[in-house]
């Protein structure tokens, strides 16, 4: 650990410190005792990593430059250096640009010290493994090189003539660096070598810096070098990492790299390119994708109502299942997916419990059905948003080339959700009217966050370009006004987009609800745009949906009219409604088959009796149809000599017989058992699982973690001497009273002297400076203990200022 | 949101709003790329199919013009995936060329490297081609001009046949235009075909298909063999030549089962083309009999298998399809377009109609309520003679002949299946029957009578079905025939669609058992005339034999 960054930790201002707290809040959580465990904290791999994570290409350049170059070194050497990797000559943008992000590196902790002394933060050269590309220094490239291999190296590198004081170096790895990072010497060793051994060197200049070569380690002199690998080897100028991996050297990377450490170096970001397009038309083919989408969640929901498929023993959805879904909706598989993934996220359908269960709806989805248009939209997009769940690689294999299903548990992906927000950011970034391309939204992201790539993620962003287009986040390419919205921290569009929630500026984009339909002679009622839902529902009903999109087709036919009488509607009833909502006349042929089949619906009635009474002698019948004791049984005369019963067949002989009559019971096998379809739920909603976005800590929590940090470390310093406990007991306070007084001493900085149960359960007291309270827990610095502490709240007895 | 007349479906489909005042213009804006469906009162169906893009394509329009047109009339936001669909598709047609080529006679040439490489790995296309001309180009043999286009259409890169034609052998043809003249939609058919080089012309029954086929034959100028589906057919194309053509008797041929004459203008039917002896076709020489410089197919939809394959080898010669619809039974439409060409006119029934061109026609289901014996013996019949005893019961007789008396002063046709049936009601109308057995020679006697008004009512079968011309047939009357196909329909309509001296409307009744699979079919028929927007209705039988 580096006091020098502790010391120049210390010397920065509380308010320097809060906004290094309030960008990298994982160093205050949990508050670290003082300043060096601060310290500590802020350089180990792990942090560091997480902040070169954030860093765009210009100010992940400027800290690769200071690891690479001797630390400390001035600004102005910094600004010369960086200047010689732009493409053009040094200009006030690059020249403002580099004093903040200097300033910016320095508020992150990871540049310290004055402008005529900068140096990476402690942990930084580490994390920065192969900063721009460049190998390791020759130090620990020959680290493993025995020592009369390195006598010979660098006899061979000093040559004839060489300076006599390499031998006299006791450490033969720091000598054999040292002519390497003499100029004129690397210079002549290049010269020396065949024009491919040089071309290999040059492959390696700009990085990787590693390349494979059988047999590594052979040991070659620079008289007896053969191939040109031999000839580098011999002479330095590439050092053997492994059997078969071969490395350039940090000092001859630069050399080659003509002292520049990157090359085309940008201060801005580059711009974007792709297609113009109208943003009103954008807006209108986004809300259209919008409704489009809401519609087909629905309709999932409705057809999984009636038809659930069954969930996997891997806890999937079949593809079979996934198929059959696609065609029903008509949609390509990997769409079905994405609406089936995100209904899952948002609650809508989830797994009922039970071993081989059924993917349900939930009732979230009843809830979900009566919303409006917007608000059903608003929510699918923000659960698409922030989901941890990949719908893309549905149908992909994963690393043991299984099969990766719909809703399957192992289709999360850590990164998705932040990677969605990111991409969508630089939509947002490019000019308005303007539709990036996939090629320049990776290569924005590529600047935006270097160290940030690889395949995965270039697969995630494809996925979330294409996804947002059919949710209906993005129109034509571009991010629209309601898809912003959705977006936390994105300014409104310039020039003129209203700001507001993104439910408020989709509506008006939404079509209006229709209540009428053209019915026509070939038995279609074409509806030309959303109906009404108590039209559509009715339509459902008694017509076949032929076609969706824009309008919906309807078709009747025998079946769907048969359904809608099945359903209690009358001919009268069905022929008014198709009346009203119908702009022409009713068709002819419409009309004559809903009469014809309702002429004939119903002539055979079919019903359910438990038991029938049979008796050739129609008066005995009577009789018992007279009998009042034959109330109960719900008798009911079907014929002359045929009563059927809703009792059983043994408790309606039993009380026949009791009435005085001689039953017997007839064998039978004409019993009409009616099964209906439910409609099924499972029971309440399933867990929701969306990656946490940590959208920093709020700032009065941010100063208090720093002032407990200075207390802390103002005492880590002084090695105070802890206070003395006040005498007497503190009074009992109630626990409300205690933590509105502890939130008063967070926010005022104050002091506070408590009764405390310790973990034995003695009563003791302290002296606080409380410094956040969360999670049932209070961090304070503890003044009669000289000690950051937490501090269980239900432990703590009361409360009362200090006087 | 633009109050557009179109709505574009997410299955490709296009609902045209047809009362929209702006209907008119967007129909020809879509109708180059759109196939129409279904044509019913209020709201019309478009479909858009690669091969209607493609179409659209030969005709010179482009994906952007499609684009355009769509985003222009579209009430809704087009799906972006649709729009690109459609660019996607349409760039396919023309990437790859057929050419002449000055060594090899035929070279497939190509601007896109990857294109040309990939339609080069299929198996079937390999034996087809010659040798590699440099990196864009590959020889094709002359001879399978034909396949690698029906191939090439199979892998979905329609190639563009640039390579011209052969002139044929001179002929003068030139049309006498005494008395008549040709109609601007026929003129704009025939010219459409003749700068197309080959294609399709569709138009639908009675607008005078034949007069399209003697137009494009006088632009031709060259001896031409008209392939025609019968006999029957070929008597009325050689009647109508002689009408409106300066040909003479002796200029032109039928090549037929009883006759064999080879002539400047020689018609044949398919059927004595796909005739075979011991497993080979007999008459294959008539193809190359004279250097034909037109051959013209009649009824395209229903060309057979055998006259594609001959097909593929005439793509040197003008060809031009003539036909009521694009939309075959077979799905072989792919076919049609790489061997005959492309759409190049098309024209719809229901403007026609509008036009004065064909009469507007009736339709009108009778529905006929068997009595109790009668649905007591069809419920007990065996299911293969069910449809046969519900089409053939004597209530449907009842009704048919009611329905005859009802109009004594029109020229009416009885169309049914089963010939017992025909000739009961023959007897029974004092109606002459025509049926397969009757001769050729009767057979066009009794047409011209009925033609001539000397006869008033005919019983046909289903052999009248195909490529009769009975102009003043005002009422058909339908007793029995299973729905089975569209054309079949189509061309039963043709019947009684021609234009009437008196321009009255014509009336198409179908006499339906109510609750048999009679009914069935009639559901059929009534949804493929209700699409094709003839005015549809329904009445009891009753109703009809109370108002005698």
């Amino acid at each position: 650990m580096s006091t020098e960054f502790t010391e120049w930790l210390r010397s920065r201002s509380d308010e320097q410190l809060r906004a290094l707290a309030a960008v990298r809040p994982e160093l205050v959580t949990p508050v670290p005792a003082h300043l060096e465990g601060l310290a500590g904290r802020a350089s180990s791999p792990s942090a560091v990593g997480r902040v070169l994570d954030r860093l765009d290409r210009f100010t992940l350049s400027v800290v690769e430059t200071l690891t690479v170059l001797p630390s400390p070194i001035s600004y102005g050497s910094l600004r010369a250096q960086m200047a010689r990797a732009l493409p053009g000559a040094a200009d006030p943008v690059f020249r403002s640009t580099l004093k903040e992000t200097v300033e910016r590196l320095r508020t992150l902790a990871l540049v310290y010290g004055p402008d005529n002394a900068l140096a990476p933060a402690p942990g930084v050269r580490e994390v920065l493994d192969g900063p721009a590309g460049l190998g390791p220094p020759a130090v620990e490239v020959f680290r493993h090189y025995h020592a009369e291999r390195l006598a010979e190296l660098i006899e061979d590198i000093a040559g004839e003539g060489g300076d006599a004081k390499s031998d006299t170096r006791s450490d033969t790895k720091e000598a054999l660096a040292d002519l390497l990072g003499d100029q004129k010497i690397v210079g002549r060793l290049i010269e020396d070598v065949s024009p491919q051994a040089r071309s290999a060197l040059n492959e390696l200049a700009w990085g990787p810096a590693s390349g494979r070569v059988p047999n590594a380690r052979r040991e070659v002199r620079a008289t007896t070098a053969q191939s040109p690998i031999e000839q580098l080897l011999s002479r330095a100028l590439l050092g053997a990492t492994g059997e078969e991996t071969v490395v350039l050297p940090r000092e001859v990377g630069l050399f080659l790299r003509d002292g520049r450490i990157h090359q085309d170096l940008s201060p801005v970001p580059p711009a974007m390119d792709g297609a113009r397009r109208d943003r009103k038309l954008a807006d209108r083919t986004a809300a259209g994708q919008a409704f489009t989408f809401t519609r087909a969640v629905e309709e999932l929901c409705e057809r999984w109502s009636a038809d659930p498929p069954g969930v996997l023993r891997s806890g999937g959805l079949a593809v079979r299942d996934l198929k059959r879904i696609a065609a029903l909706l008509d949609l390509p598989e990997w769409v079905a997916g994405l609406i089936i993934e995100v209904a899952h996220a948002a609650g809508l359908v989830a797994a009922s419990g039970a071993v081989d269960g059924d993917w349900l709806p939930t009732p979230v989805y009843d809830a979900w059905r009566m919303k409006g248009t917007e608000d059903r939209w608003v929510m699918l997009a923000m659960t698409w948003l922030t989901m941890d769940r990949v719908p893309g690689v549905i149908g992909e294999r994963d690393e043991r080339d299984r099969l990766l299903n719909a809703l399957h548990p192992d289709l999360r992906r850590s990164a998705a959700a932040e990677v969605r927000a990111t991409t969508l950011g630089m939509l947002a970034a490019a000019e308005p009217g303007m539709a990036p391309t996939l090629d320049s939204v990776r290569e924005r992201l590529a600047w935006e966050q270097p160290r940030r790539r690889g395949a995965h993620r270039d697969q995630l962003v494809e996925f979330t370009v294409r996804e947002a287009e059919q949710i209906g986040v993005t129109g034509l390419g571009m991010l629209v006004g309601h898809g912003r919205a959705l977006l936390p921290g994105l300014p409104g569009l310039p020039g003129g987009s209203r700001v507001g929630s993104p439910g408020e500026l989709l509506a008006p984009l939404l079509p209006e609800p229709l209540d009428h339909v053209f019915l026509q002679a070939d038995l279609t009622a074409v509806a030309p745009g959303p109906l009404t839902s108590e039209l559509r529902r009715w339509l459902a009903l008694s017509a076949e949906v032929e076609s969706t999109g824009g309008a919906t087709v309807y078709r009747f036919d025998e079946r769907s009219i048969r359904r809608a009488l099945d359903a209690g509607q009358g001919a009268d009833e069905i022929l008014a409604l198709l009346e009203r909502h119908s702009t022409t006349p009713v068709p002819q042929p419409l009309s004559y088959l809903v009469t014809d089949v309702a002429r004939r619906h119903g002539r055979m009635r079919i019903g359910t009796a438990s038991a029938y009474v049979r008796c050739d002698d129609s008066s005995l019948l009577d009789e018992v149809m007279a009998d009042k004791r034959s109330m109960p049984l719900r008798l009911r005369r079907l014929a002359p000599t045929v009563i059927a019963s809703k009792s059983s067949r043994p408790a309606l002989i039993d009380s026949l017989r009791a009435m005085g009559y001689a039953p017997a019971a007839e064998s039978l096998d004409g019993d009409v058992i009616i099964t209906q379809i439910d409609v099924r739920r499972t029971e309440g909603p399933p867990l929701v699982r969306s990656s946490a976005t940590f959208n920093g800590l709020e700032a009065d929590v941010v100063a208090a973690a720093i002032r407990a940090v200075r207390a802390g470390d103002a005492a880590h310093q002084a090695r105070r001497v802890p206070l003395d406990v006040p005498d007497g007991q503190v009074p009992r306070s109630p626990t409300t009273a205690t933590i509105s007084a502890l939130r008063d001493a967070i926010r005022q900085g104050s002091q506070v002297w408590i009764g405390y149960l310790d973990s034995q359960g003695n009563a003791t007291s302290r002296i606080l400076e409380p410094a956040r309270m969360e999670g049932g827990y209070l961090t304070a610095y503890d003044e009669t203990r000289a000690a950051v502490h937490r501090f269980a709240l239900h432990r703590i007895t009361g409360i009362a200022d200090i006087v | 949101m633009t109050d557009g007349p179109l709505i574009v479906q997410s299955d490709k489909t296009l609902l045209l709003e047809v009362d929209h005042e702006m209907a008119g213009e967007c129909r020809k804006a879509i109708a180059p790329f759109a196939e129409l469906e279904r044509a019913p009162e209020h709201v019309h169906t478009y479909r858009i199919t690669p091969l209607a893009l493609w179409n659209a394509r030969a005709a010179g329009h482009d994906a952007e013009q499609v684009v355009d047109a769509l985003i222009a009339y579209s009430r809704y936001p087009v799906p972006h995936a649709l729009l690109v669909d459609i660019a996607e598709t349409m760039a396919r047609y023309g990437r790859l060329r057929l050419e002449k080529h000055p060594v090899h006679g035929l070279a497939l040439t190509s601007t896109d490297r990857a294109v040309l490489e990939e339609v080069l790995r299929s198996k079937k296309i390999q034996p087809l081609l010659g040798e590699r001309l440099g990196a864009d180009g590959v020889a094709v043999h002359p001879s399978e001009r034909g396949n690698i286009k029906q191939y090439l259409l199979k892998l979905g890169w329609p190639a563009e046949d640039l390579a011209g034609y052969v002139d044929g052998e001179a002929h003068p043809i030139a049309l006498t235009e005494d008395g008549w003249q040709l109609r601007t939609y026929q003129r704009e058919a025939a010219e459409a075909f003749w700068h197309g080089g080959s294609g399709v012309v569709v138009l639908p029954c009675g607008a005078g298909k034949t007069i399209v086929g003697a137009a494009a034959m006088a632009q031709a100028q060259s001896t031409t063999l008209i392939l025609v589906t019968n006999t029957v057919s070929a008597h009325q194309w050689r009647q109508e030549l002689l009408k409106r053509t300066s040909l003479t008797e002796d200029e032109i041929g039928e090549y037929s089962g009883t006759k064999k004459e080879i002539r400047p203008v020689t018609i044949a039917t398919y059927q004595v083309m796909t005739t075979r002896r011991q497993g080979a076709y007999r008459h294959l020489e008539l193809f190359d009999a004279r250097d034909w410089g037109l051959v013209i197919y009649d009824e395209v939809h229903l060309l057979p298998a055998p006259i594609f394959r001959m097909t593929a080898d005439l793509q040197a010669r003008r060809r031009v399809g003539l036909t009521a619809t694009l939309v075959r039974e077979d799905g072989r439409e792919g076919d049609v377009f790489s061997l005959i060409g492309p759409k190049r006119y098309d024209a719809p029934w229901k403007e026609m109609e509008n036009q004065g061109w064909i009469a507007p026609a009736d339709c009108v289901e009778v529905r006929v309520t068997l009595t109790d014996e009668e649905r007591l013996a069809y419920a007990m019949a065996e299911a293969e003679e069910r449809y046969r005893f519900c089409a053939t019961t004597p209530s449907k007789s009842r009704v048919t002949e009611a329905l005859v008396r009802r109009h004594p002063d029109e020229q009416v046709l009885v169309i049914g299946q089963y010939i017992d049936q025909l000739d009961e009601l023959g007897e029974h109308l004092n109606a002459p029957v025509i049926k397969g057995e009757t001769k050729i020679k009767e057979r066009e006697r009794l047409f011209q009578a009925f033609r001539d008004k000397e006869i008033q009512v005919l019983v046909v079968s289903k052999v009248a079905n195909f490529s009769i011309d009975l102009p003043e047939a005002a009422v058909a009357i339908q007793v029995s025939g299973t729905f089975g196909s569209r054309q079949e329909e189509a061309q039963r309509l043709g019947r009684v669609l021609r234009p009437k001296a008196d321009g009255g409307g014509a009336r198409f009744y179908s006499v339906v058992s109510r609750d048999t699979v009679d009914q069935d079919f009639a559901a059929h028929r009534q949804r493929f005339l209700a699409e094709q927007g003839y005015a549809y209705q329904i009445i009891d039988a009753d109703d009809v034999l109370a108002g005698e």
